[in-house]
């Protein structure tokens, strides 16, 4: 059974999610402040770690507790849930090696979906790629089940939110998509500016791997649309 | 009834204080008066004096009045008008024993008559005129002061004159008041002006006494030009120094009320620069670091305007920060529900967890706008900037406002030319999003009218609408956060009046500004953006 541990300040939001998390089949352990949880995961690491930016009084110490978190393991799939969903935020949990950024407007199921992809993503990543459910468009492969993205065979290391949004653009090449269909595929309530700057954000992740990336086109007015060639 | 406003300029004010310095020059003339007096009195004193001694040596000497033969009277008669022709020439006496003692006793300037009973000359020594003397070299100081402010002085005061007529001298004998008093017994002293008013004469009379009886009187008579002198180089001084004390303090004081009123100008400017004409903080103000009244209100100026700007951030700040605080009891309560329709829930429920979600979904929506606005704020401090095509940018635009509101016609015209901006696109999107979905909101099913023309080097975007006019006071603040002017009614969706905030945000972050007015035919509402265009 996976055990999934909830770091959260506020008691009701740690005991719902636990609550629907164990519906889920899942083991879950909650903990209300960095220290301890710090000492439940030196003792134990769980599977998942679901971790609140602000605890209480100590603002950042989500922050805190993720980067203490990765020294102890770097493979426990981490996502961050937070009131905040500034994008200074979001970039320094990122960094921090957080896996997905969460806001709490974010409902139980899409809760749940993500952690499930997240573990699907940890499980497979050891197995030999299947063949089936992968997307390829040009130099693109997407892999579905194991989320991940790979341009002219490198690997471009996306979040789940920047997967689900690039899976949304490539799978109709040249379809405008909308900012609110990419929240609908990427299951995320964000506003506008948000998805622009996901969508900046990606387009430097691939620049990364090929500086010439030109594939994800701003259509004024409309949304954003994948180029075929 | 209310006094007229008269508006005096600080310098004006201080000049006007200084008029009270001009009590100076009156009373330096009062003081010169004075001295006059003094003066003049002195020499009356000196005069009678003189003339005391005289007589004293003269006195209960009846040899020296003796009836002289009438030759000597002719004699004295004839040297008289010599006399007046040349007054340098020795004394004449008809008493040479009597001259003898006067002339150890006569000055320069004062002349000394001693006459017997029936007014007869019996000798006379000295002249009322000075003789013409050496004059010391001048001072280029005492030059300069004499071309310039003697001139000035010699309009108003009487200047000692040596070209008089002296009367006595052309009579041959002295006369006057005095002459009689002396005579009735009785020191007299008199000043009387000369006949052709040049100068005055000051004379002192003494009776010569022989016995009981009055044989003679002396009389000792002198110019005031001496006085006049006096009183005129203490006049030119006192004023000399009035004058320089009154221009040096005029100039220091208009200097100083120039500086005044230059420091107290630029504090207005500043303070008035600091607030655009929607009452928005602009800039904080330097406050300065004068120690004195002025620095202090400059400094409480700056605070007030700092206090002022603080307010209207957290005004435009606290959409954000109520909406970050309202996420956590959202989340309790969408959590809630999520677990709630999880369990098995009686039918008759369900219709309460479906209003209770859609709730949930509009609360969701306006918190959503509420951060945008200070997630844009945030954003727009990290926004890149690339040159683009407005116009480029709003043709898309158009376009897919025509897929997203299929009810609402859209009029716009893409023009020939290229709009060059700096700036970012997808905030121009952002920004014409907000006016769009603000006018499809008010437009009553009319045509919006897209323009985007050239206006002076700047591009003008605008976007028009029929509909209610605006309120004629809200129009400034339009673009403030969590402004709108919106009447209630049935929309859907929540007003919070961010949009025109955010377009407000957009258009200065692009150098621009944002301003709605009624179209002039009252039917509805134009608001425009105007975006420079580098060259």
């Amino acid at each position: 059974m996976k055990r999934i541990a909830i770091v959260e300040d506020e008691p009701a939001i740690r005991a719902n999610y636990a609550d629907a998390l164990r519906r889920h089949g899942y083991e879950v352990a909650t903990y209300a402040n960095r220290a301890d949880a710090l000492g439940a995961f030196r003792a134990r690491l769980p599977d998942l770690a679901l971790v609140d930016i602000g605890l209480g009084d100590d603002i950042d110490g989500g922050f805190a507790l993720t980067r203490e978190l990765r020294a102890l393991s770097a493979t426990v799939p981490i996502i961050f849930l937070s009131a905040r969903d500034s994008d200074f935020d979001i970039v320094a949990g990122l960094r921090l090696g957080a896996d997905d950024y969460l806001t709490k407007d974010a409902s139980l199921p899409h809760l749940a979906a993500r952690i499930a992809a997240l573990f699907r993503r940890s499980e497979l990543s050891a197995a030999p790629p299947s063949g089936d459910d992968v997307l390829e468009r040009g130099p693109l492969t997407l892999d579905v089940p194991r989320l991940t993205a790979n341009w002219n065979a490198q690997r471009v290391d996306l979040t789940l939110t920047e997967f689900w949004m690039v899976h949304s653009l490539a799978r109709f090449p040249g379809h405008v998509k909308d900012r609110d269909a990419l929240m609908r595929d990427a299951s995320i309530v964000v506003d506008d500016s948000t998805i622009t700057s996901h969508v900046k954000r990606i387009r430097r992740k691939f620049q990364a791997v090929d500086p010439a990336f030109d594939r994800i086109a701003t259509v004024y007015g409309m949304g954003y649309r994948w180029n075929a060639e | 009834m209310r006094l007229p406003r008269i508006a005096l300029s600080i310098r004006a004010q201080l000049l006007l204080v200084l008029t009270v310095f001009l009590a100076l020059p009156w009373l330096g003339v009062s003081y010169v008066r004075e001295l006059e007096r003094l003066l003049r009195d002195a020499q009356e004193r000196t005069l009678a004096g003189t003339a005391q001694a005289v007589a004293t040596a003269l006195h209960d000497r009846p040899r020296l009045f003796a009836t002289r033969p009438d030759g000597i009277a002719a004699f004295a008669q004839e040297r008289t008008d010599d006399a007046a022709k040349s007054s340098d020439r020795a004394p004449l006496s008809a008493s040479p024993e009597v001259a003898q003692i006067i002339d150890g006793l006569s000055r320069t300037t004062a002349r000394i008559w001693v006459i017997d009973r029936d007014g007869t000359v019996l000798a006379r020594a000295g002249s009322l005129k000075a003789p013409p003397s050496q004059l010391p070299a001048e001072s280029f100081g005492a030059r300069l002061s004499r071309a310039t402010t003697g001139r000035l002085y010699a309009l108003v005061l009487d200047q000692p004159s040596e070209d008089f007529a002296d009367d006595a001298a052309d009579n041959g004998t002295p006369g006057g008041r005095d002459v009689e008093g002396a005579l009735a017994g009785i020191l007299t002293t008199e000043r009387r002006p000369t006949s052709d008013a040049k100068a005055v004469v000051v004379s002192a009379a003494h009776p010569i006494w022989v016995g009981d009886s009055v044989k003679g009187a002396v009389i000792v008579e002198e110019t005031g030009n001496a006085v006049l002198a006096q009183r005129n180089l203490a006049f030119e001084r006192l004023f000399n120094i009035v004058l320089a004390v009154l221009l040096v303090g005029s100039l220091a004081l208009t200097l100083y009320a120039t500086w005044l009123s230059s420091r107290i100008r630029r504090l207005r400017d500043d303070a008035e620069l600091a607030i655009d004409e929607q009452g928005r903080v602009r800039a904080a103000l330097a406050s300065s670091n004068a120690g004195d009244e002025i620095g202090d209100l400059s400094r409480s100026f700056a605070s007030v305007l700092a206090r002022l700007s603080d307010y209207a951030s957290y005004q435009e700040k606290m959409a954000g920060r109520l909406s970050h605080e309202l996420r956590t009891p959202i989340a309790v309560v969408r959590s809630s529900l999520d677990n709630l329709k999880q369990t098995s829930l009686p039918d008759d429920a369900r219709v309460y967890m479906v209003r209770a979600q859609e709730g949930l979904a509009r609360l969701t929506t306006i918190l959503t706008r509420m951060t945008e606005a200070a997630r844009l704020e945030q954003s727009l401090s990290e926004s890149e900037r690339e040159r683009f095509d407005v116009a480029k940018v709003v043709a898309g635009c158009v376009d897919g406002y025509r897929l997203a509101y299929p009810a609402a016609s859209f009029a716009f015209v893409r023009p020939s030319a290229e709009f060059i901006a700096v700036g970012a696109p997808d905030l121009i999107a952002q920004m014409l999003d907000k006016l769009v979905a603000n006018a499809v909101e008010f437009g009553r099913d009319g045509v919006i009218d897209i323009s985007l023309t050239r206006d002076d080097g700047d591009a003008l975007l605008s976007v028009s609408n029929e509909g209610p006019p605006l309120p004629e006071m809200e129009s400034g603040h339009l673009f403030d956060s969590m402004v709108s002017v919106r009447g209630g009614g049935d929309a859907a969706e929540p007003h919070l009046g961010l949009g025109l905030y955010i377009v407000r945000l957009i258009a200065e972050f692009h150098g621009g500004r944002a301003q709605a007015a009624n179209r002039p035919d009252a039917a509805g509402v134009v608001v425009s953006v105007t975006i420079p265009l580098p060259h």
